[in-house]
């Protein structure tokens, strides 16, 4: 795995990493038929984002501290958020705070 | 604007080209790649996955450039992907976020998995300079054949990943601690020594690809502190 941005965020990165890349190889293959109805579908993707949650969300919420801290330090959020304005469309739906 | 695209495909599944993308960094191709964050993640309600990554890349001037305009050669690049494993799709953005007025450079690129369980990968290239002095179609002909060449830096890079992964999931799982060197991998790109006595816990019950690969990129002692 590679460096994180910031040197002090590498070691949360790597515990993040692998804890992620675990669940996402699991997740990649849905234990559901494609045919499966939708509502099925969207309980089966709840259980599997509670399951990240469960075994990842502590980590993830510490190494992205970390990171969104050591952005703004570096000053790229402004990068960032230029990037953003020139293009909204790409930007996923924010989570809410 | 300098458009490019070009389609490959790969013989394994979709499900393994998609987690060999996720995991390729670093290889022996990407040593340009100086850092990479995942910045945020989040599952949808339709069951996707939506990532964005912030990465550092280490680039190189053509000896043509005129010298201090571009104070240092590096440039932030930003990731968005969408993981659809329930459509077997994946779509993923990248472009850079500074020099984007000397050249902006754009990539798309589409993983989807074929009815005979190939994968097909679609790769689009945009490069556009706003950069005047005479110099603007020069630099964007440079972009697209670096772009190019890229592409097929970036391919053989998924391979070796790739076989990795094909080679783990032949293993026995009992293996657990420590991970045979295989051949395409030259060990310059590991961070760390590749035996691993002291391993944690966690290997020895190893059940997934990744985690028999995992010695391979995070050596046990780098592990050991978290």
């Amino acid at each position: 795995m590679s460096q994180s941005l910031s040197p002090e965020c590498t070691p949360l990165k790597k515990v993040y990493d692998s804890c992620f890349n675990s669940w996402f190889e699991g997740y990649l293959e849905p234990a559901i038929a494609a045919s499966t109805k939708p509502e099925q579908r969207t309980e089966y993707a709840k259980r599997k984002a509670e399951e990240f949650q469960a075994n990842c969300g502590k980590v993830w919420e510490q190494y992205k501290a970390c990171v969104q801290g050591a952005v703004k330090e570096k000053g790229l959020d402004q990068l960032l958020e230029q990037a953003r304005e020139e293009n909204p469309l790409m930007e996923p739906t924010p989570p809410s705070k | 604007m300098r458009f490019f695209s070009q389609s490959y495909l790969y013989d394994d599944s979709w499900s393994i080209v998609t987690l060999a993308f996720f995991l390729r960094y670093p290889n022996p191709y990407a040593a340009h790649v100086l850092s990479c964050d995942v910045i945020s993640r989040d599952c949808t309600p339709s069951g996707t996955l939506v990532t964005k990554r912030l990465i550092l890349k280490q680039g190189n001037l053509p000896r043509w450039f005129p010298k201090g305009i571009v104070s240092r050669a590096e440039s932030w690049v930003i990731e968005e992907s969408e993981v659809d494993p329930y459509g077997q799709v994946v779509r993923c953005t990248t472009r850079n976020l500074d020099h984007v007025k000397v050249m902006q450079v754009e990539e798309s690129v589409k993983f989807a998995q074929t009815t005979d369980g190939k994968t097909l990968q679609h790769t689009e290239g945009r490069v556009f300079s706003r950069f005047g002095w005479g110099l603007t179609k020069k630099i964007e002909n440079h972009g697209l054949n670096k772009f190019k060449a890229n592409l097929q830096r970036s391919r053989e890079g998924v391979s070796v990943v790739l076989s990795l992964l094909r080679q783990s999931r032949l293993q026995p799982m009992t293996l657990g601690a420590g991970v045979e060197t295989p051949h395409e991998l030259s060990p310059s790109v590991i961070e760390g020594p590749l035996s691993a006595s002291g391993s944690d816990q966690h290997d020895a019950q190893a059940s997934t690809s990744w985690q028999r690969l995992k010695s391979w990129f995070q050596p046990p002692s780098s592990s050991a502190s978290s």
